[in-house]
Order: C-alpha cells, then structure tokens, then sequence
C-alpha cells in the first residue's frame, strides 16, 4: 500500500528548541489534510518543510513515489522542483503584475504556450469568479478578492500538492464563511492533494478529509473531523475542539468517584482506573426542575450563571460537594443561584487517559 | 439695510481671517522664490529689461543655439551628470544588495562607510584629489610617481565623474538598500514554488520591484551633478570640461558680465531639472510597482571567498571616496615643507586660523552665525508653512505646495543668480545686496525644503483630530499651534535644523556670489586661498568644518538617544 505524501519521523530544532518532534503522516490523492492547532504548535513550521522552504532534520518526506527529504542521506529537493504551490496568509501577490500576469506567472515558467496559457488564466480566473478583473492590478482589490486571485495563481499550474497557510485568516468575519464554502467546493471540484493550515476549527470541519490537531511540535491526534470530535485522545484534543467538561475521576465501590467526593454508578467494563471524564457541552442538559433520571447520569447542582446564546442558553453550574464547574445548555434563562439538576446521557460521556 | 451689509462684512471678515495664514505664507514664498525666479526668467527672454526695455527678445537664446561651445556646453554637463548617474548605480547597487540581502559580517562598519562621503562636501573632495592627483602631489611624492596616463585619465572627463559619483553613490546604496530589505521573501518563494529559477525570480519578481528605488536615487544623483557647482568650479576647470554651474558663475563674476547669456543658460538648467524630475515620475508611474507592505526579506548567506570579495569591493570605495581625500586633506593642513616623501608635521595653520582677529576665524564666526540663524529661520518659517500647506485645501494650497517644491529642483547658483537680480533690481529699495543679511535670506530660501519635507511627512502622519480635540475645548488658533502641533513637530524640526546647519556650513555656491567684499565663510575661504595656492591653510580650515559638523551631528544622535 503506497500513500500519495507520507512523512515519517520529521524534526526541526531551532536554536536548541524543538519545534516539530516525529511527526508522522500519509496523505491519499485527492485528500484534504487541514494541520490544526494553536499559534506556535508548529503547523506552519511543518507546512515550510512539506514546501521545501525549511529541511527537516531528521526523518523522510515521499510525494507520489519521489524522495523529498531524507537527510540522513543528505537528500533535499529543493522547493522549485517539487511542483507544489503555495496559498499565503497575507496573499503576496506580486504588486507590479495584474492578475492575470500573476496567475500565469507559473504556466510562463513551465513554458506553456501563449494561447494554452491565455486559455488556462481565464478558466482558473473563472472558477475562482475574478474573471472580470483579469486586467486590474492586485493593490486595487479587496482582501477577499485578492486572496481569490492568490488561489488561482496556485491552481493554474495544477500542482502535485497545493499548501495553503491559513489563508483566511487575514480576512473578516463574513468573508471568511463565505470564501470557506467556495474553497471546500473548489478543493472537491479541482480534487487536488491538499494540505490546509489554519487554528480555526470551523474551517477544519468543514474543509478537512482529515484533521492533524498538533499541539507543542507534535501531532496530538489524527483522523476524520468527527472521529476527533467524538472520541479526543487526550485533554488537550477535547479541550481545543468544541467545548468540552472534564472531571478527574476513579473506581471506586463498583461505580466511579469523580474528584474527591462525589460517585456515579457505572458500569465498570472497558473503563480505564483512573483518567479524565469528558462530556461535551450540547450533551449536557440543565433545568431547574427535577425529572426521571431515564438512564441518564443525573447530578445536583446549583446553577452560577447563564449566557443568552442566541437559540438557547448555556449555564455554567457549580456540581456536587467538589464544586465542579459543568457547562451545558438550558431551554430558559436561569436565575443566579437556582438549585438546578445536571443530566447527560452515559453514551456521551468519554473517558480520557492524557 | 446696514445690518444687512454689516452681516455680510463681518462674514467675509470671517472668512479671509480663515484663510489669512494662507495667504500669507503665499505671499512669503512667492517674494522670496517666485519673485527672483520670475524675474530671472524674464530677464533671459528680455535681456534689457532690468533698463525698462524690452527689446532683444529670446537674443540670449538664439545667440546659446548659434554658438558651437555653448551647445557643447550642454552636452557635456548632460552627459557628465548622466555619466556620474550610472556610475553611481554600478557603486550603489551592488552595496544595497549586500547590506540588505546577505549576511556580510560588519554591516554596521559598511553602512558608516557609506555616510563618510555622503557627509563630506564635494568640493572638499575634489580639492583633495587635486592635492593626490596633480604633478607634485601625494601620488607623485609618497607613491612615488604616477603614471602619466592616469593622471591624463584623472583630469578628464572620465575623473571628474569618478569623483562626483563616489560623493554621491552613498544616496543610491541606501535606497536600494531600502527597498530591497522590504521586498516580502514571500514574494520570491511564491515564485520559486512555482519553479522560476532564481534568474527569473531575479528578473521578473525582484527588478520590477526595486527599480523605482534605483531610478529615485539616480534622479537625485543626477540633480545633484548637473546643479553641482563646487566639483565644476574645483575640477572641471582643470580638466578642460566645462561645465554649467561654473560656466554660469564666471559670466555673473569675470568681466565683461554677460547677464542675458547667465540667465538663459540658468533657465535652460532650471528647464533641464525640472524635465528630469517630471519625467522619472512620469516613467515611475509607467514601471510602477504598485503598492505592498513591506516585510522581512529573505537573506543568502554568503561563502568565505565571497565574503572576502564583498568586502574587496566596499573597502575599496571606502579607500577612494573617504581614506584618500581624508588623508590628503589632513595631510596637507599639518605640513609645513613639500618635497619629496614625508612632509614635517606643523599646527602653524590651524594656529593661523584660530589667531584672533585672522581671516580664518572671522570666516569661521561669519559661517558659524550665519548657519546657526538660518537652520532657525528655516525650522521657524518652514514649520509654520509645512503646516498650513497640509491643513489647507483649494488653488491657494496647490500653489503654495508648487512654490514649496520648487526650491528642491532649482540647482543653487540659478537660485543664487536669482537673487541677486531680484534684490539689485532699479526698483528695490531696500539695501539688503552687498550685505550679509543677503546670504542670510539665500540660506533660508535655498534651504528652507528640508524643515517644509521633514515637517511635511510628520504632519501627514498626524490626524487632525488632535487639533480639533483641542478645538472643542476653546483653544485659540495660536494655543493650538504652540501647545499641540509643535510638540508633535519637535522630533522633525530638530533633525531639520541639524540638517540645514550642517548644509549651510558648507554652503559654497551662494556664499562665494553673495558675500560682500571682504566677508568670508569657510567655504569661500577655503575656495579662495585654495586658487591663491595655500593650500594648508585652506585644507586646515576644511578639517575644522567638518570636524565642527561632525562633532554637532554627534553631540545630537547622543542626546536624541
């Protein structure tokens, strides 16, 4: 079995300080790979080293039956001859070109004809729908339209891999929807191999066939987006995606003690000795008054405060005798202070071992 | 019926109150600019008409299109400021590119290299390559002779370029240095990503984008040549190439005068100036290279053997623009016998100069006054006119921002030829010609644009909120002005003044037409006793200049820190 990309064993240190550590992957053709994580995880750091702008020090790095990077054996190609292209945060559209210049900048170096090359510069321009700006020069669009021009200029080679750095970050918030949605059907149409980085987790959902979440040098978990969502490795991938309640818990007299005081009854098979309780936010059901538990874990609590969330309400309640913090959601607005019950169901809840 | 006209008095009182520091500051610079240009001007087309007269009409001119010299009189001085331009750029741009773009060890040795020339006056330059060059100099006594072809080579066209170009390419290293440290490495990668070599990133990508910095710092280096009198006057003279300024300067001051021939000559370098500066930002617009913000460059670093020749070549316009003429000039001031070999070693002319009551220390308190009042008129005047110009609007603004720029492409002795027309005129009747007080206002119109430039961008960058935030609370025009514009301006002015200081210090051109007789500043000083042939007092009060710049230039980065 022979993967489109794969990386095995990649390191990079600077100045004494590991910034990437054994980061493995395989990537299949026509997949999309979105590197997600917080600033100074070592995403772009990675995506660098997939261009070719950095080498990695240790490790190998295949693309379609090529050999990368290897620098065990003193391999490195560099990143002209990798027929990758790159979509920047900050778009770096060459300001002395139009847009269509800057599109066929790539399809001149590779020496396409003149007519080929005019063909392909309107059908790229097309499918990113800036056609009608062909003749403008970069300075005079807006964010959104600039970074449309900047995707072209990267698919109109057709690139073994296209990398694109947080390319929406630079844009604001309804753009960043709306050219989200485009990208995703553009990723599909084009089905180009992709490697996405960004630190925002709607986009990950939405553009990924597969998440890497990476957290300080490493990749913490990686796996479809709702793989991730639904069964996080550790703390850190529960925490970071969506918003998560974690308690500390034990056996303990054939059901579970969570923090120091506080038991549930549980059935104990497959459930590890001690760990993390994770129970996502939309799983959690607050109301200040009681019902039939119906196989639900039920707690008492009382309740701190409540957020108008637009549909609903989330309240943030203190529970048991620890004094835990829970989030979870209400159908009303809940008064300060209200004794108020805490229920989820057990099939949501996920034990965590990290 | 009254109250009605009162209304409307008092409104239109209002409302050239309003505009009233406006037109002011019109009126100022158009009597100290626009009036002497004008008049110039005119007088090149009707050369009488200073007598009331008009006849001859364009006589000047047809009698420059029917003499051959004269024709070959513009040529050269094209073709040497042209000459110098590329000359600069193939000095500069190379030193740019390796102070921005690799890791040449000792920039910080490099870029003061680069400032020594920027900072020493060309005429003290090209007086010192004189003592180096000349039969009997330096390069005869302690080289031991030089060849005879070089020193043809030297004092030819070809040599005085060189000297000019090393004064000047320090502004072309700079700007190419610039731009080039903040063209995003982005921009390259993307097109290296997409597999240009670095010959195509080279030239598609990175040209494109450095050009307008090359060809700014050459319209800058060209001005410079073509107006330049000192290098002219010192060096072109001996070398058998004629050239404007100088030209112009001997038809104002050796008999016969020939005013008519000066003026035109003056208009058709003005013409000249102004056709270079429009047409580079006419051509800066057609290769524009549209807006970007800067970003961190990408740095190649450098192998042993390249380290070594990068630093060959810095050091070797290091050597020629600043070590030479240093040590020839230092030299010549501390020595008391010439022959062959080492001279004796004397401070008798520094002690001539500093004698009280000698020549030496009146042109220097003449030039130190003199200097000093002018730097504060300009940071006064100029401050208060920068801002005016950018808080007003409409064609009295737009004119005044034309008069403005003005001063910056006039070369200096047409400035100075000028004035010297406008405040000689019949109709004058103010005694200011033949006075000091005329090089005073010289000074302050020919270099009043660097406190109107600095003072300009500062204002740009301020919003007008901070007045209006004043405004609102009752403060008067004038508390606004003192106690919210000016503080914001300090920075600016201050560096200003320092500017125009150091500048007027060594001012020449202006200094040697208006000086009354028997007046010196240390710039015609050091000209004068230099064509009378004592040269070490000359050069000794060339290093007590720039000694006295320097020491000022320090004495503020220090404080400033």
């Amino acid at each position: 079995m022979s993967y489109f990309l794969e990386a095995r064993g990649l390191r990079k240190t600077f100045d004494g300080t590991t910034v990437l550590d054994d980061i493995d992957f395989r990537l299949e053709r026509g997949e999309c790979l979105v590197l997600l994580g917080p600033s100074g995880c070592g995403k772009t750091t990675l995506l660098n080293i997939i261009a070719g702008m950095l080498a990695t020090d240790a490790g190998e790095l295949h693309c379609d039956g090529d050999l990368l990077d290897a620098p065990a054996r003193g391999l490195h190609q560099p990143m002209r001859e990798r027929r990758f292209s790159m979509v920047f945060q900050d778009f770096s559209l060459w300001p002395h070109m139009s847009v269509a210049d800057n599109v066929a900048f790539g399809l001149k170096v590779q020496g396409m004809a003149r007519a080929e090359r005019r063909r392909r510069v309107a059908e790229v321009l097309r499918q990113v729908q800036m056609e009608a700006f062909a003749d403008r020069s970069p300075g005079n669009l807006s964010g959104g339209q600039q970074q449309r021009v900047s995707i072209a200029r990267a698919l109109a080679v057709r690139p073994r891999l296209l990398l694109l750095d947080e390319p929406l970050s630079a844009l604001d918030a309804r753009l960043r929807e709306d050219l989200k949605v485009e990208l995703g059907t553009l990723l599909r149409d084009t089905g180009v191999t992709a490697i996405y980085v960004t630190h925002d987790q709607s986009e990950a959902f939405s553009l990924a066939s597969r998440i890497a979440l990476m957290y300080q040098g490493r990749i913490e978990q990686i796996g479809a987006p709702e793989e991730i969502y639904r069964a996080p490795a550790s703390a850190f991938a529960a925490g970071f995606l969506g918003v998560s309640n974690l308690m500390p818990y034990r056996r303990h007299n054939g059901g579970l003690r969570l923090g120091e005081r506080t038991d549930i009854h549980w059935r104990l098979n497959g459930v590890p000795d001690e760990g993390q309780l994770m129970v996502r936010r939309e799983s959690v059901w607050v109301s200040p008054s009681e019902a039939p538990a119906n196989g639900c874990i039920a707690l008492a609590g009382v309740c701190h405060r409540t957020n108008f969330l637009g549909d609903r309400h989330e309240a943030v309640v203190s529970v048991g005798e620890d004094g835990f913090t829970l989030r979870g959601f209400s159908d009303e607005r809940v008064p300060e202070g209200t004794p108020v019950q805490v229920r989820f169901p057990a099939e949501a809840v996920h034990f965590l071992q990290r | 019926m009254n109250a009605a006209l009162a209304i409307a008095r008092s409104r239109s009182w209002r409302a050239l109150n309003a505009r009233l520091p406006l037109l002011l500051c019109v009126l100022a610079l158009g009597i100290a600019t626009g009036y002497p240009l004008a008049i110039l001007f005119l007088q090149s087309v009707f050369p009488q008409i200073l007598g009331g007269s008009l006849e001859g009409f364009l006589d000047a001119y047809r009698r420059i299109g029917e003499t051959p010299d004269m024709l070959v009189l513009i040529r050269n001085s094209l073709a040497w400021a042209g000459a110098t331009t590329v000359v600069a750029w193939l000095f500069g741009i190379p030193c740019g590119y390796l102070l921005a773009r690799t890791n040449l060890p000792g920039k910080l040795w490099a870029r003061l290299s680069l400032l020594v020339p920027i900072m020493t006056p060309p005429y003290i330059a090209a007086l010192s390559y004189i003592l180096v060059m000349q039969a009997g100099g330096f390069g005869d006594t302690l080289v031991g002779g030089l060849p005879e072809g070089l020193r043809a080579w030297f004092f030819s066209f070809w040599g005085v370029t060189l000297v000019m170009a090393l004064s000047s390419f320090g502004y072309v290293a700079l700007a190419v240095e610039a731009t080039l440290s903040g063209i995003p490495r982005r921009f390259e990668d993307a097109a290296t990503l997409l597999g240009a070599s670095w010959g195509q990133t080279a030239r598609r990508i990175l040209l494109p984008l450095l050009l307008p910095a090359v060809f700014n710092s050459g319209l800058l280096v060209f001005l410079e040549a073509l107006s330049n009198f000192g290098v002219p006057a010192v060096l072109g003279t001996r070398s058998n190439l004629p050239l404007l300024p100088a030209e112009i300067f001997y038809l104002v001051t050796s008999w016969p005068v020939d005013l008519a021939l000066a003026t035109s000559l003056s208009s058709l370098l003005c013409l000249f100036a102004l056709f270079t500066l429009y047409g580079s930002r006419w051509l800066a617009g057609v290769l524009g290279a549209g807006e970007y913000r800067p970003g961190q460059a990408s740095i190649t670093p450098l192998s042993v053997g390249q380290r070594w020749l990068a630093w060959a070549f810095i050091g070797t316009l290091f050597v020629l623009s600043s070590v030479v003429p240093y040590a020839a000039m230092v030299l010549t001031s501390l020595a008391q016998t010439w022959g062959v070999g080492w001279p004796t070693l004397t401070l008798a002319h520094y002690t001539d100069i500093f004698t009280f009551g000698s020549r030496g220390l009146q042109a220097l308190w003449t030039s130190l006054w003199l200097s000093i009042t002018a730097a504060t008129l300009c940071i006064a005047i100029g401050g208060y006119i920068a801002y005016v110009n950018v808080r007003a609007s409409g064609w009295a603004q737009r004119f005044l921002d034309g008069l403005a720029t003005l001063p910056r492409v006039i070369p200096k002795i047409v400035m100075a030829v000028a004035l010297i027309l406008a405040w000689n005129a019949p109709w004058v009747r103010i005694d200011i010609y033949n006075t000091v007080a005329m090089l005073l206002l010289a000074y302050v119109v020919i270099y009043i644009t660097d406190a109107l430039n600095y003072s300009n961008s500062t204002l740009r960058a301020m919003s007008v909120n901070l007045e209006n935030a004043a405004a609102v609370l009752g403060a008067s025009r004038f508390t606004i002005f003192t106690r919210v514009v000016l503080p914001r301006l300090k920075p600016a002015l201050l560096a200003a003044w320092l500017t125009t200081f150091i500048v007027c210090m060594r001012e020449l051109v202006a200094s040697i037409l208006l000086l009354p007789p028997g007046t010196d500043t240390t710039a015609t000083f050091i000209f004068n006793q230099f064509e009378q042939g004592d040269l070490s007092v000359a050069m000794a009060m060339a290093t007590v200049t720039i000694m006295l710049s320097t020491i000022v230039l320090v004495l503020f980065t220090l404080r400033r820190r």
